[in-house]
């Protein structure tokens, strides 16, 4: 269960900043995935991080979540859920090997070089039947060679200092 | 006017006749794009923790401040990229445009026309992060229709064109997707006219015959430097 400390701060936020949810669900309602036919609640979900409620691991809105911000523009007080689902799914470790081998790109390489990334989540795409849309994907196919960043800006340089 | 360009991953690799696109419209209208040296990726939605998203926007705001005095501003064309840098500037000191700002009407009347848009009809599909959130979303949110019907084209789609195509969950459950991505298509009439690599192939992947075209494709076939749509 994530602690709503952590989450908070991941989030950028204190956890005293969720307390003013109104319970309005206005969230709710504007959710894009309302048209996946699926139910979706973020504003329970956010009670129940600042209850310290359990948190379902197939819970709706850490599945599908699209970043689309719809509730972030509805809430009455700016509540940027999206980025709260992003740093519950990490502390619960909930990323697809799709969205790891994007995180290792920019480990590696420092930006997404897409052949890396399409060959480090082949066996997940295989699996998944994405080989199905290639034939569409014709105008996406053109090699390149990777670009390594240098300098990773403040971050790199105190993962470099802290080493 | 000489801009900083941020171009972001996709555009070098799957959205590459974007980022072409963008640098020929640019040079049309008299502007030069000076990339930003050794720039890094933005992070897109894929990093819970928001320190991470803002350090990587961060460095590439810091390497664009190598060429500043001489640039009019920072041009990022993805529009993740685009908001990503714009919530990392929270001192507002760096201007920071998506493209869609700055070909308004005022901009695009001087592009050298040489065919009109009369009997075609048109979907600007803008989705998400140019809508939203208010903070950084573009603040002309019907400047692609105004172009289209400036030439005499027909605009429809006007129900969805701020709706998610749900290509953020493409590679984590592929049949949300293509739902939300059918709600886009069949809400919509002619070609699809986006400005984001997600929605380019979330559209593209899951559309039997319509035409999914980058607003700079549009661009370039009104100027006579492409020869179809």
């Amino acid at each position: 269960m994530p602690k709503i400390d952590v989450i908070a701060e991941l989030a950028g936020y204190k956890r005293e900043d969720f307390s003013v949810c109104l319970g309005c669900k206005i969230c709710g309602s504007v959710c894009t995935i309302n048209d996946l036919s699926v139910p979706a609640n973020p504003q329970a979900l956010l009670l129940a991080l600042f209850l310290q409620k359990e948190v379902a691991h197939d819970d709706p809105v850490l599945a599908y979540c699209t970043n689309c911000y719809n509730c972030v523009s509805a809430c009455p007080w700016r509540i940027r859920i999206p980025e709260i689902v992003r740093a519950v799914k990490g502390e619960m470790g909930l990323e697809t090997p799709f969205e790891k081998a994007f995180k290792s790109s920019i480990g590696v390489w420092g930006r997404v070089y897409e052949p890396y990334v399409f060959l480090k989540s082949l066996p997940f795409l295989l699996r998944e039947g994405y080989l199905a849309y290639v034939i569409r994907w014709k105008e996406y196919m053109n090699f390149h060679l990777p670009h390594k960043v240098k300098d990773m800006g403040r971050r790199q340089r105190k993962d470099r200092k802290e080493r | 006017m000489k801009y900083a360009y941020y171009p972001g991953c996709s555009l070098t690799g799957t959205a590459r006749r974007l980022d072409k696109g963008v640098r020929r419209i640019f040079t049309q209208l008299g502007h030069e794009l000076v990339e930003i040296p050794d720039w890094n990726c933005c992070g897109a939605f894929e990093y819970g923790n928001r320190k991470d998203l803002v350090e990587f926007s961060r460095a590439n705001l810091e390497k664009s401040g190598q060429l500043r005095g001489t640039e009019a501003g920072i041009i990022a064309p993805c529009p993740a990229c685009y908001k990503n840098l714009r919530e990392a500037d929270q001192e507002r000191t760096y201007p920071i445009y998506h493209p869609l700002e700055l070909l308004n009407p005022d901009v695009t009347a001087s592009l050298s026309i040489e065919k009109d848009l009369k009997g075609q009809v048109f979907t600007p599909y803008y989705g998400c992060l140019l809508m939203r959130p208010d903070e950084t979303a573009i603040p002309d949110k019907e400047v692609m229709e105004g172009f289209i019907e400036r030439l005499g084209g027909e605009t429809d789609g006007a129900k969805v064109k701020a709706k998610c195509c749900g290509g953020n969950q493409f590679f984590i459950n592929k049949w949300a997707t293509e739902k939300l991505s059918k709600i886009i298509l069949d809400g919509s009439k002619g070609v699809i006219v986006v400005f984001c690599p997600l929605c380019h192939m979330a559209l593209t992947s899951f559309s039997k015959n319509r035409k999914i075209i980058y607003f700079t494709d549009l661009l370039l076939y009104v100027t006579g430097e492409r020869k179809t749509l």
